[in-house]
């Protein structure tokens, strides 16, 4: 695949033809123009590449809106295979660290239980596959019972961390089942919930699911070395009286086979008991954990993806804000984050022909940038040098030097805008300011330029806090977070300066000028630090020591100015949000209503638009001339749609249908006079046939149609109160 | 803290039906090592070691009459019986006691409990392959000896397998009477045990296999066979009118306070201690419930906390001590006997949620929500938040009362008609008001619930707007994105998380009718987290 044999020189004809994806031949014949990539058309196609773009597992799709720069699609998707599996392998490291710690706590809980359980005596094996119950003691029936709050009312989120914690536990040697609510269901049965669980663990689908196989195969499996675990990873969609069934059955049989069970609770404990009836939940004695919160987790991978730049892929402020959003108001899962995400990258790499450059750019090694591409070198600057954050600094002479400085400056203040981030999250991380705030703040080009123009960040400082000016009041307002956290950081105690710094150091490693300047404040902490020990040791006169206590005191409130001037410093001089650098554009997805219209899809209005305009999706000669006129060969659906635009909100049933048969039957006298001209064979029969359509037929058609806008959702049929109208349901578009 | 960390000896009451634990480890050691013998005719009887008569009456407390009555029904060695139906409330020793009563006499029997017996099949094919003594295991794909899923199979097969069991019997006899060292089964009955019967009722729709079971011994005509029947439930819960041999009933009633205090003393490594204990929890416990197994569970945790000033587990306590104690106790014995169900978490190395936890431990759920903790504890999108509390308000207010609550205008013109309601109007909303209360939360369609969400929405979002203009510079630019898109998702997300419950109909007619079931604290705290005024909405008659 790698086209680099064809290095500098432009790939041979043979080359690119072969390359070519079907899909992408077919969608070259339409014409396309030559010249760059047209925003008219894109937007006229949003509707058709936005219902592409909605199955994200195919990157394919990205491709094929920039036809003419042929060469480069694979390039692309190239870089988007690289780009995607770089975040998403992130994403999971983030989450697994982060779960790392609550699953250790299960295991441990899991083994301490079982071996409670075992302590007390197992019975042997000819006892155990006996089927009358062994009973060692009235508490011996209890099933220990691990809640695992997610914290999330959605749970897509945690499908994966229930897998995920089945592997952990099975890789630690534990039987382990997961079952999920579909095997509650009150159709199945106690019975589907046995076979589930009998598939799982023996991997056999058997004919009778009984608990004497499972006693029996766990018996086979060594004896009592190794505790069951069943997973149930929602317990709130569970049928409860399957349910419950289970749980009595599992208490009849846990002294010959000590089963624990992980239960998923989304909500609260109070779930727990309205769904299963008491005489169950005496049976469970149950533990708690409490897995991260989506809160948390989001910040977490924000930190990992998109401020520690993992994969040179970033957002505007815009899409940040949106996606900030998104996840707060709409929707509230990592999923559909991280799908969002996923659309983003899709979206630029297709929107963007430089957006190849992202794998070389977040390579550590390959130098050559543009070596790769096969499009002429010139046609590359001048796209490069084309972009508007190119433009907007004004500079004549355009060169494959200054697109080299300029890529590499992109990156390198790339690095100390996250660094810089890193530390003001750091500092404000105790005090309720979240990462997805901070850093949809920090993107902000428009702060930046007001923090830079005006020197207040700076003045502010020196005036202290005392000032009370108007302005700065007002600037305190806009840029709430950073400001919240210099503030804290003025505030902060010696020990957690300290802490502090120390982070800050390890987050400014590799960047020279800020490193330094972290060490050097560290360095004079130490050193007050010791000059307070040594003074507190050697003069023992009380007042000396007030007076040395008073000094210590004062040299720690001046280090806490060092170090806010120092964070102040760090954020006007290195905190440049993205969209103001240069080439931006290559790494960058800033178009938000892209976005937008694609998570949030639109589906009624898409119905309804597509059946007013539905020949922009057909192309059929016969209608595209029509106007809003109805006529007889579109589709039944959209005449009756059209038809109901000239309604209220309440359509006569009976005027519908007629203007409905005379929509099909009337055009046909005009088209008659016509067909004297041209009386060609196909249209004659076609009108003979016509004429034969009955009453019937019309009707036919016609309750077909209205069915069809009923299933759509546009209508509501008759009720009994009005028989002989419907109801319209949407309006508008 | 560190509950479960210790497990304390003298909280673990070892044997109750006494399988003793030395025995069986020696065991576990040799079957480990060799594979499983195929099953004998010993398998039949009860495996541990033979008891003494009293043995059998010491070891289940306040039972003797009981044992004495099932005794004398089961007869002598050899002799056909009756079916047997033992039935009484949950926890009073049933099983233990027909089990024990087995080992015992060492008569061979077969037992099924249709708790793990979940439907017919499982139940006849376990009957018979206890029988013909066939273990399911990989060697024959965990499959069972014969495939019976009809009750009149079933007879036959199983008059086969008794046969041939009983012929077993009557050989093995012959043999163990010229020599004495192996024979321990006795007699030549076989007895059939079926637990937990009343389960049979809910899966029998058709209600023909109650009867059968009940039938079997006259359908079988096999003296050597005995019936036990185990309930929890009397037999004129049973439909007892098909012409079958009735079953003598044996009653266990609940046990006394003075039965649970000898069960409670059995196994106590300090039994001093422990009955000064008992002194204290066992009479208020007993006032809600005598079951064994709900005692024990609130006693464990008790005894615990009882114990804990004592550094020493081993002394008598003084009298000085026990109210020492007892004073110790007495807080925790109230709400102990209100909890339904307790959740312990351990301490963890988490720093942040530790402090949470901390407040959760001790803090037990009850049945009615607890309104101790302010804020939900778990993520909901803003979005999820505005239709619970629409979802919550369709199912509260009665619909005639939308248009005034979300009309600017309506509203206070409404309130004050209210107030000058006359007292016969009022006599007749405290009526309506019983009923909404019977009725509890009402159903409401889906428009509704669309509609009052569009509603909160807007009016939410106009006076955020107009309140704090500066603070929230982030959501004011998103304004347009507004919160209309994915509503259908949540909902079906808040189907699932049960706070909505959806009733079912035609999905085509959209005529589906919705009911919140959140209750009115959550979506109070939901309210609180948005800064919604609930109350103002709410209509209270």
């Amino acid at each position: 695949m790698a086209p680099s044999a064809a290095a500098n020189s432009p790939p041979s004809p043979e080359n690119t033809e072969c390359n070519l994806q079907p899909f992408f031949v077919l969608h070259k014949a339409l014409p396309s123009n030559s010249e760059r990539k047209s925003m008219e058309k894109t937007a006229s196609r949003k509707r058709t590449r936005r219902r592409i773009d909605l199955s994200p597992s195919s990157p394919k799709s990205s491709e094929q809106s920039e036809a003419e720069f042929a060469g480069d699609h694979h390039l692309r998707t190239d870089a988007f295979r690289y780009v995607w599996s770089k975040i998403d392998s992130t994403i999971k490291n983030v989450l697994r660290n982060i779960n790392a710690d609550v699953f250790n706590d299960i295991l441990f809980w899991v083994q301490e239980s079982f071996n409670t359980t075992c302590s007390c005596g197992m019975p042997d094996r000819a006892k155990a596959t006996r089927s009358y119950p062994v009973v060692t003691g009235p508490l011996s029936k209890q099933i220990y019972t691990g809640l695992v709050f997610t914290q999330n009312m959605e749970l897509v989120d945690d499908l994966l961390t229930f897998k995920d914690l089945g592997l952990h536990l099975t890789s630690h040697g534990c039987h382990v089942a997961n079952l999920s609510s579909f095997d509650f269901s009150a159709k199945n049965g106690i019975d589907g919930c046995l076979r589930g669980l009998l598939r799982q663990f023996l991997l056999a689908n058997l004919d009778v699911a009984d608990m004497s196989i499972l006693a029996s195969w766990y018996i086979d499996q060594g004896n009592y070395e190794n505790p069951m675990v069943v997973i149930i990873d929602d317990m709130e969609r569970c049928c409860g009286s399957v349910l419950s069934q289970f749980i009595l059955m599992l208490s009849e049989w846990t002294v010959k086979m000590p089963i624990i069970l992980i239960v998923g609770v989304a909500t609260t404990v109070d779930a727990l008991s309205s769904i299963l009836p008491s005489y169950a939940l005496q049976y469970l004695s149950c533990h708690k954990f409490i897995l991260g919160s989506p809160a948390d987790r989001m910040e977490a991978v924000i930190e990992a993806v998109l401020v520690k730049q993992c994969s040179g892929f970033s957002v505007g402020h815009n899409v940040a804000i949106f996606l900030r959003n998104y996840f707060f108001r709409q929707d509230g899962t990592l999923t559909s984050f991280v799908r969002a995400l996923k659309i983003a990258i899709v979206q630029h790499i297709s929107m963007e022909p430089l957006s190849f450059m992202l794998k070389g750019l977040s390579d550590e090694d390959s130098q050559d940038l543009w070596s790769e591409s096969p499009v002429f070198l010139p046609e590359l600057f001048k796209r490069a040098f084309d972009l508007p954050s190119f433009r907007r600094n004004e500079l004549t002479e355009t060169n494959e030097e200054i697109l080299a400085r300029g890529l590499s400056d992109l990156k390198r203040l790339k690095e100390l805008w996250s660094s810089a981030v890193m530390c003001l999250y750091e500092a404000g991380k105790g005090h309720k300011i979240t990462m997805f705030d901070l850093y949809c703040e920090t993107l902000d080009p428009e702060l930046h330029h007001s923090r830079v123009s005006d020197h207040h960040l700076g003045l502010e400082t020196k005036v202290g806090m005392s000032s009370s000016d108007h302005q700065i009041r007002e600037r305190l307002q806009n840029c709430g977070f950073i400001h919240q956290v210099i503030r804290k950081v003025r505030d902060l105690p010696e020990v957690l300066l300290c802490q502090l710094l120390k982070n800050w150091e390890k987050h400014t490693k590799g960047i020279i000028e800020i490193h330094a300047k972290v060490r050097e404040l560290q360095s004079s902490l130490k050193f007050e630090d010791d000059k307070g020990l040594k003074q507190g040791l050697t003069d023992l006169s009380k007042r000396q020591k007030i007076q040395s206590n008073f000094n210590i005191e004062k040299d720690a409130k001046r280090l806490n100015e060092k170090t806010t001037e120092l964070i102040i410093w760090m954020v006007k001089n290195y905190m440049l949000p993205i969209e103001c650098i240069p080439f931006h554009e290559i790494i960058c997805f800033t178009n938000v209503s892209k976005l937008q219209s694609a998570l949030i899809g639109d589906p009624r209005r898409t119905i309804q638009v597509d059946l007013l305009e539905f020949h922009k999706i057909l192309k059929c000669k016969c209608c595209s001339k029509s106007g809003n006129n109805p006529l007889p060969s579109m589709h039944d659906t959209s005449i009756m749609y059209v038809l109901t635009q000239e309604h209220g909100d309440l359509i006569n049933l009976h005027d519908w249908y007629q203007s409905f048969k005379a929509s099909i039957l009337h055009p046909r006298i005009k088209r008659k006079h016509r067909l004297k001209h041209s009386p060609s064979p196909k249209k004659k029969m076609d009108t003979s046939e016509s004429r034969k359509k009955s009453e019937a037929s019309v009707q036919a058609q016609f309750s077909r149609a209205v069915t069809e806008l009923q299933i759509t959702g546009l209508l509501r049929m008759p009720t009994k109160r009005r028989p002989d109208y419907v109801q319209r349901v949407a309006f508008g578009l | 803290m560190g509950k479960e960390e210790s497990p304390q000896v003298v909280t673990r009451r070892t044997t109750r039906s006494s399988s003793s634990s030395t025995p069986n480890s020696k065991n576990l050691e040799t079957t480990k090592s060799c594979n499983p013998q195929p099953m004998t005719i010993n398998d039949l009887v009860f495996g541990d070691e033979h008891i003494s008569f009293d043995d059998l009456i010491s070891s289940l407390p306040g039972r003797r009459s009981q044992i004495h009555e099932l005794v004398r029904l089961l007869g002598p060695l050899n002799s056909p019986t009756i079916p047997l139906f033992i039935y009484g409330g949950t926890s009073t020793g049933k099983t233990s006691v027909v089990l024990q009563i087995f080992r015992y006499l060492n008569r061979p029997f077969v037992y099924t409990s249709c708790r793990t017996c979940y439907n017919p099949r499982v139940l006849f094919e376990s009957i018979l392959n206890q029988l013909s003594l066939h273990r399911k295991d990989v060697g024959n794909g965990y499959s069972s000896a014969k495939r019976c899923e009809r009750p009149s199979d079933f007879v036959n097969l199983l008059r086969e397998a008794l046969l041939t069991v009983v012929n077993n019997l009557k050989g093995h006899l012959e043999n163990s009477s010229s020599k004495k060292s192996i024979g321990r089964i006795s007699g030549k009955m076989v007895y059939l045990i079926i637990d937990n019967l009343e389960l049979v009722r809910e899966w029998d729709k058709s209600a023909n296999l109650l009867p059968f079971l009940f039938k079997l011994y006259a359908i079988l005509m096999l003296p050597e066979v005995g019936l036990v029947y185990i309930s929890n439930t009397s037999p004129d819960t049973y439909y007892s009118d098909t012409g079958y041999i009735e079953p003598i009933p044996v009653y266990f009633p609940d046990y006394t306070e003075e039965d649970l205090r000898q069960i409670f003393l059995r196994n106590q490594a300090n039994q001093k201690l422990y009955s000064s204990f008992l002194e204290v929890v066992l009479r208020p416990f007993c006032r809600t419930t005598r079951r064994v197994d709900e005692l024990s569970a609130a006693f464990s945790p008790l005894f615990k906390k009882y114990c804990e000033p004592l550094s020493d587990l081993g002394i008598s306590p003084s009298e000085e001590m026990k109210r020492r104690l007892f004073s110790h106790l007495q807080p925790h014995i109230m709400p102990s006997l209100n909890e339904v169900f307790k959740i312990s978490s351990r301490p963890s190395s988490e720093g942040e949620s530790n402090k949470e936890k901390a407040n959760r431990q001790g803090c037990t759920q009850r049945l009615r929500g607890c309104p101790a903790i302010d804020e939900i504890d778990f993520h909901m999108s803003t979005s999820a938040k505005y239709l619970l509390i629409s979802a919550f308000l369709a199912s509260r207010n009665p619909a005639t009362l939308d248009a005034s609550l979300f009309d600017s205008t309506g509203g206070s013109d409404n309130r004050k008609r209210k107030r000058n309601s006359s007292v016969k109007s009022m006599e007749h909303k405290e009526a309506a008001e019983q009923e909404l209360l019977m009725k509890g939360p009402g159903t409401f369609p889906l428009e509704r619930l669309l509609a009052i969400f569009q509603c909160i929405t807007s009016v939410e979002e106009y006076t955020l707007e107009e309140e704090e203009p500066g603070t929230n510079s982030l959501g004011v630019e998103s304004g347009d994105s507004g919160l209309m898109s994915d509503v259908l998702l949540q909902v079906s997300s808040l189907c699932n998380a049960n706070f909505i419950s959806k009733g079912g109909s035609c999905p085509l007619d959209g005529s589906t009718r919705y009911r919140s079931t959140a209750s009115e604290d959550m979506a109070l705290k939901v309210a609180r987290s948005l800064k919604f005024p609930l109350s103002k909405y709410l209509y209270r008659r």
